[in-house]
């Protein structure tokens, strides 16, 4: 460990997530000498997070006994009045994981392509010098100078690395969902295989989910509220009328919390010598508050524009801003879109979700929001103040 | 401003918007650097636990 902290790198990874860890594994992959270094003496832990991932087929990653947990076919959209609309197949399918186990997958993953691993290693501070950063690591107690051609900021979404280096990447309160969730045991689910999400009052401005995980369910909400922490919400919603009991006998196993950045991405993720990837980044769906998909497509985009810019010599912000016009180009649309789509569901009340509920087909392949949006005006035409931006 | 470490769950939400850099996550704690705090409460509004008190 020491030793690995002694030497110069062409690139350094800040956080062994899912993004940290794809990222490091393409630049390992395209030839650059690279470390990855984890703050936390396990990487995985602490976890904050409801663990549900889409297909990772994509990044020939295929679903392992080791980490999957339960297997996806959709969700139910539960309005404040109960009534279900069942969303099945495309996008909807995936995994619920064990997260502990899959970051620790995918960074091995990366160390079997050559990524070095520092482990409880925090980065304290870094500044520029000639071609690249000196990067201030200190792991037990002692601190070490790396030197390193780029560096990729993945340090989720306490984001400090990047803030350090003069990118802006803190976030503004009201843009982050308060999360609280209990891996219970004993939960009556509605299917084994699909996630739960309630909208209303239970959960202002967020939502509450329950997603089935092996034995066990990940039973949580996440909220924007200056009144109410979302434990206390969370206490609530385990006695909510509208489970009809459901958690009656269950049980906790474990507790989790956390801060999703959910007010779009950051302004600059590219700078010289350093590009910004997931949470840090505000790459998260505005909507779901998902982020792994987001953190592993851009992590691995990170990954393969620092080697190219190793083996071309050049590491200035000009070559690196490949990065942002790749990710932008796959995902800047959504990330608005679901963005604007979230302002307004934050907007509306019960009253107004039960409509939209109530226009709804009880069975849906996708979302087709205009589709939608043309029904609710339709039977209730006072809610069309809400949805004129999308529609102009 | 200060944490109740007794509440405090160690996810970090205080940390990411902390403008001024008086948070920092250490493992499972969380470390305020007092002479940096300009005490504009965000990391109140985002703990889901109550565990930052005035």
């Amino acid at each position: 460990m020491r030793r690995v902290l002694k030497e110069e790198y062409d690139v350094l990874v800040v956080g062994a997530g899912p993004g940290g860890s794809m990222a490091s594994y393409y630049a390992s992959k395209g030839g650059a000498k690279t470390l990855l270094v984890e703050k936390s003496q396990e990487i995985g832990e602490p976890v904050r997070c409801a663990e549900a991932v889409p297909r990772l087929e994509e990044f020939n990653i295929y679903p392992s006994e080791e980490f999957v947990r339960s297997y996806i076919k959709g969700g139910y959209l539960i309005a404040p009045n109960g009534k279900r609309i069942e969303v099945k197949g495309g996008k909807t399918e995936g995994y619920v994981v064990e997260r502990k186990i899959f970051d620790k997958y995918l960074a091995i993953r990366s160390a079997k392509v050559g990524t070095r691993i520092a482990v409880k290693s925090r980065v304290v501070d870094l500044y520029p010098c000639e071609d690249g950063f000196k990067v201030k690591v200190l792991h037990l107690g002692e601190e070490y100078t790396v030197k390193t051609k780029i560096v990729i900021a993945a340090d989720g979404v306490e984001s400090s690395v990047a803030e350090m280096a003069g990118l802006r990447c803190k976030k503004n309160p009201m843009e982050v969902c308060s999360c609280a969730e209990y891996e219970m045991t004993g939960v009556k689910l509605l299917d084994n295989h699909m996630m739960e999400f309630y909208f209303g009052d239970l959960s202002p401005k967020g939502y509450a989910w329950i997603f089935p995980k092996g034995d066990a369910a990940n039973v949580g909400l996440g909220v924007i509220d200056k009144k109410k922490k979302a434990i206390e919400y969370l206490n609530e919603f385990l006695e909510h009328p509208i489970l009809e009991g459901r958690l009656k006998d269950a049980t906790p196993v474990e507790f989790k919390c956390g801060g999703v950045p959910v007010g779009g991405p950051i302004e600059r993720t590219v700078g010289d010598n350093i590009m910004v990837v997931g949470d840090a980044a505000g790459q998260v769906s505005p909507l779901t508050g998902g982020g792994i998909y987001l953190a592993m497509s851009c992590g691995s985009i990170a990954g393969e524009v620092a080697a190219k810019a190793v083996k071309k010599g050049d590491y200035s912000m000009e070559t690196l801003l490949e990065y942002e016009r790749r990710w932008k180009e796959r995902f800047y649309n959504t990330l608005m879109t679901e963005l604007k789509y979230k302002n307004i569901l934050q907007r509306l009340g019960e009253r107004e979700l039960n409509i939209i509920a109530e226009v709804m087909d009880e069975r849906l392949e996708e979302i087709d929001v205009k589709k939608i949006i043309f029904k609710v005006v339709k039977k209730a035409p006072s809610l069309l103040k809400y949805f004129g931006e999308l529609i102009a | 401003m200060r944490v109740n470490y007794e509440r405090c769950g160690y996810c970090g939400a205080c940390v990411g918007v902390c403008k001024s850099m008086a948070l920092e996550l250490i493992e499972n704690r969380i470390v305020i650097y007092q002479e940096r705090c300009k005490g504009c409460k965000a990391c109140m509004i985002v703990c889901p636990l109550k565990a930052l008190e005035e």
